[in-house]
């Protein structure tokens, strides 16, 4: 193909065929119009959380770990950190040596990853379903304590240096806005440093940090395990007290302040990127608070503005005034608008040519904005009925992760993973009357930051 | 009986975690594996040369529709690269009875939307909805296919959409890497060409994007896959009555391409590269191969998995790049094996040496039984996860299609992976991993690659 390549970006441990990516359906259990996700939820006594899913549709399982430590929360000293760390779990533990994990999972039948976001670093295995055992044991293996010597992490260092260089530094458009836009919209360190990291401060990073970084969040009570697929609940359970139920309890820090202040201006930058040749543009709006009535009003409005070529901004940006071939946009880049839990943006950006003007664009997506004022409920079922589509991608996507990442999050910001079995109800509870409300709190300009991206390809 | 197998090595591992002392523990093997069967299809030919091909998978009320026609880029003139994109941008834009916005409202309310992508070899014209919606996303897209608009209206506007994604695209540097190697194997065949000029998009009329498509849309090159949860007999209504009145069209019809095999080096400079784009590889031999499996395998034990020997050896051993693969690319009668990796621009020599290190090894020498196996019980998972989602079933159905196999390459697949011995991997590599064989695109620095390319002529000559 041709078109257009998408560089969606994660900071992800692996490199995974894109070929086994395509959507996956499978769930057990159907009713005409809801659906209901079978869940059973308990924790360990030390304090690890537990959501357990069966689904039987082919022969796998997919086990998750999430540790409730994001990039967000690195030490000050070392940007980068959180990620870099992540890959230093994959560098060895007390039972498996370097690669050691890898080649079990994959010798097993099984693929693997890891990922940082903003508030959780998580680990994962698809694995055929008779080797749930073999994952959980590893799993618990690396949850007790790592083995990592200085050559392994310098390798990851130049690993990581590496993998900023081909995503961000050797890019057009690189880090665009996913990496960026948090830099310049936000106040507060905590959101608003570089997540990659400077590749000084990757440079610096200790052995004796990696060791406090582990004793510190690598804990059974900061984490959440997720299993979907097909299983029996008992061998489970088993299994997991078995393997992480001796696992001591850590006491942990103090969560740092991460608010945000109510953004009273608007803000605009100009990025200078040499080597890409057309200008494009991102425009943030600071999100209301997670889980509250105006938060799943933004999840429809999400919807009507800039999911699908039905959206409003496809229709005008795209369609009717050809300014882009096509906007992205979305809750959080880096995952969905479910798996985050502090501020947040709702975002949205696209490549346009330089005979255009940033404000004239800037006036289209005013004039969409304005437009939600004459939301009316038949608008609002359409929206209801994109995001339900959506959730059952995401329920059944990428062989079981897909809920397991739910699951796991909501295991982890909630203590209540059956919140995937309500989130359509809370859906369907926004009126019109709460759209006009949101917009107009969280849609003004005023709440919004701009930023531009002006080429400044030398020429050849 | 399993059971307390389980539970007596369950035990021996509880032991083990008290004595500290003892030495480490091996993994706990698991049960016995599960009964896997490939989803089972339903298949039918319309009189007009249609074919349909519905498989029931998950239980997710969603279903994917896919219609994918055998044509594509690999259908263009010499002046006429990225003209079948413009015809797929065009046929998106509506019918005769329905314009883009009432297409995309309607198919919204099904909870999904038409993409229309236009590849090399197909064109697939797609939508993933709620169950009940299935009927009518069929004909849908049977409207869109058998009766489109082509609005002149809209031709500027798409044609700088094209515009803007070829500058774009142009600018990064793994399709700088592509173009090139493309360009040096496939030489005139539409398979060399990946991009197009300005001045050749500028050229294209309605007229141009009308000939296309009626020289290469139709029945007789199509096939409608339906997979998900969906009902049997409406779905298989909705299909006779959309595609029963499509034209046969055009018989399938595929230029035969032909390879060329060179070891010529391509640089593109990109100043002050922080990282040096490679790709390295050659022609080689198509699925339908005896050996085809076999060269699977190896490429999975060379460099096509995490825990392959170059990307153990370049990222774990080195840490030179992030993201190394080698991959098997299939076009319809010709393939190619290719490694591809982003390294850090100084070690680029170094990175050429260790390859041909690997290569060579391989070829030397038998890899042990144990990695092998690894690598085949690997191969083997990820084959069921492939059909354990809508659209990889898919697209192993239309891998056979597109490329003649019939459905025992699905069916002795397993069994097939775990023929291949120790010593075919290496004679595999013997013939057809031939390092000083290599086409090799670098884009990097060029002051920097003028003495590393020195590194890879010296390890062409490695013994």
């Amino acid at each position: 193909m041709q078109g257009i390549r998408k560089y969606y970006v994660q900071f992800t441990f692996i490199f995974l065929a894109t070929s086994l990516l395509s959507s996956c359906s499978k769930k057990s259990e159907e009713s005409a119009n809801t659906f209901k996700i079978p869940i059973e939820y308990y924790k360990l006594k030390n304090g690890l959380k537990v959501a357990l899913s069966q689904d039987k549709t082919a022969p796998t399982v997919a086990v998750a770990v999430y540790y409730n430590i994001g990039f967000r929360i690195e030490p000050k000293d070392r940007t980068g950190f959180a990620h870099l760390f992540e890959h230093m779990m994959f560098q060895g533990s007390q039972n498996l040596g370097k690669m050691e994990f890898i080649k079990l999972v994959q010798s097993n039948g099984g693929i693997l990853n890891g990922s940082t976001r903003f508030d959780f670093t998580n680990y994962f295995e698809v694995m055929p379903a008779h080797k749930l055992e073999t994952a959980l044991w590893a799993e618990g293996d690396r949850m007790k304590g790592l083995s990592i010597t200085q050559d392994n992490l310098t390798n990851q260092q130049g690993v990581v240096k590496n993998e900023v260089k081909v995503n961000v530094i050797n890019q057009p458009y690189g880090g665009f806005p996913w990496l960026d836009m948090p830099q310049y919209a936000n106040e507060n360190w905590f959101n608003a440093h570089n997540f990659y990291g400077d590749l000084k401060d990757l440079d610096s990073a200790k052995l004796e940090d990696v060791d406090k970084f582990f004793k510190t969040y690598y804990a059974p009570n900061n984490a959440s395990l997720a299993i979907v697929g097909d299983f029996e609940i008992e061998d489970a359970k088993k299994w997991v007290e078995q393997y992480f139920g001796g696992l001591p309890a850590s006491e942990l820090p103090a969560k740092p302040d991460i608010a945000e202040p109510r953004q009273e201006k608007e803000k605009r930058f100009t990025k200078e990127d040499k080597l890409a040749e057309k200008p494009a543009i991102a425009f943030a709006y600071k999100m209301p608070e997670r889980n509250s009535p105006e938060y799943y009003a933004m999840g429809l409005i999400d919807q009507m503005l800039v999911q699908g070529q039905d959206s409003k901004l496809f229709l005008s940006l795209v369609q009717s005034k050809g300014y882009t071939g096509s906007v992205n946009g979305g809750i959080n880049y880096l995952g969905n608008m479910y798996n985050y839990k502090g501020p947040m943006v709702w975002m949205a950006d696209l490549i346009y040519d330089a005979n255009v003007s940033p404000d004239s664009i800037l006036f289209q997506v005013d004039k969409s904005v304005a437009e939600l004022q004459n939301t009316t409920q038949e608008d609002l079922n359409l929206a209801v009925v994109k995001i339900r589509s959506k959730l059952y991608d995401d329920l059944g996507g990428f062989f079981g992760i897909g809920r397991a990442d739910m699951l796991a999050c909501f295991a982890l910001f909630d203590d209540d993973p059956d919140r995937i079995n309500k989130l359509e109800d809370e859906f369907k509870k926004v009126t019109p009357e709460l759209i006009q409300k949101t917009a107009q709190e969280y849609l003004r300009p005023t709440n919004r930051t701009i930023l531009i991206v002006d080429p400044k390809t030398p020429k050849q | 009986m399993k059971k307390n197998i389980l539970t007596i090595l369950s035990l021996v591992f509880v032991f083990a975690v008290v004595n500290t002392n003892a030495q480490k523990q091996t993994p706990p093997p698991g049960g016995t594996p599960k009964d896997f069967k490939l989803p089972e299809k339903q298949v039918k030919t319309l009189t007009n040369g249609l074919r349909s091909t519905l498989v029931h998978y998950g239980a997710l009320p969603k279903v994917d529709v896919q219609l994918i026609i055998k044509t594509g880029n690999v259908h263009e003139a010499e002046n006429e690269v990225w003209l079948g994109d413009l015809t797929g941008l065009l046929l998106k834009e509506g019918t005769t009875t329905m314009n883009f916005k009432t297409i995309s409202k309607k198919v919204a309310g099904m909870g999904g939307e038409v993409n229309i992508n236009t590849g090399m070899d197909n064109v697939t014209i797609s939508g993933s909805v709620l169950s009940e919606f299935a009927p009518e996303l069929i004909k849908v897209i049977g409207d869109i296919v058998i009766n489109p608009a082509f609005p002149a209206s809209e031709l500027e506007r798409l044609k700088s959409d094209l515009k803007r994604q070829l500058t774009v695209q142009k600018s990064v540097p793994q399709s700088q890497a592509q173009e090139k190697f493309f360009q040096i194997i496939y030489k005139d065949h539409p398979y060399g060409r990946y991009f197009p000029t300005e001045a050749m998009l500028n050229s294209y009329t309605l007229d141009m994007v009308k000939g296309f498509y009626s020289k290469n849309f139709g029945a007789k090159r199509s096939v409608v896959y339906v997979v998900g949860k969906f009902d049997d007999k409406a779905v298989a209504q909705a299909i006779d009555e959309t595609f029963g009145k499509w034209v046969a069209g055009p018989e399938v019809s595929y230029p035969a391409a032909t390879q060329t095999r060179t070891n010529e080096i391509a640089v593109i400079d990109r100043k002050d590269a922080p990282q040096t784009t490679v790709m390295l590889g050659l022609p080689t031999i198509i699925p339908k191969d005896k050996d085809a499996v076999a060269l699977q395998v190896t490429n999975s034990l060379l460099g096509g998995s995490f825990s392959s020997r170059i990307t153990s050896n370049l990222r774990e051993d080195k840490g030179y790049t992030y993201s190394p693969f080698s991959t098997i690319q299939n076009r319809k009668g010709v393939s190619i094996w290719y490694e591809q990796a982003d390294v850090t621009s100084k070690d680029t020599g170094n990175s050429l040496q260790e390859i041909a290190k690997e290569i060579r090894k391989l070829q030397n020498e038998a890899p042990p039984k144990a990695e092998l196996e690894g690598i085949q019980r690997y191969m083997a998972g990820t084959f069921v996860l492939q059909n354990s989602n809508s659209g990889g079933i898919v697209n192993q159905l239309n891998f056979l299609d597109l490329h003649g196999l019939d459905d025992s390459y699905l069916t002795d697949r397993v069994k097939n992976i775990y023929a291949v011995t120790p010593e075919k991997v290496s004679q595999m590599t013997k013939d057809h991993f031939k390092y000083e064989d290599m086409t090799l695109v670098l884009v990097g620095d060029k002051k920097l690659l003028e003495k590393q390319i020195k590194q890879h002529e010296a390890a062409k000559k490695m013994k």
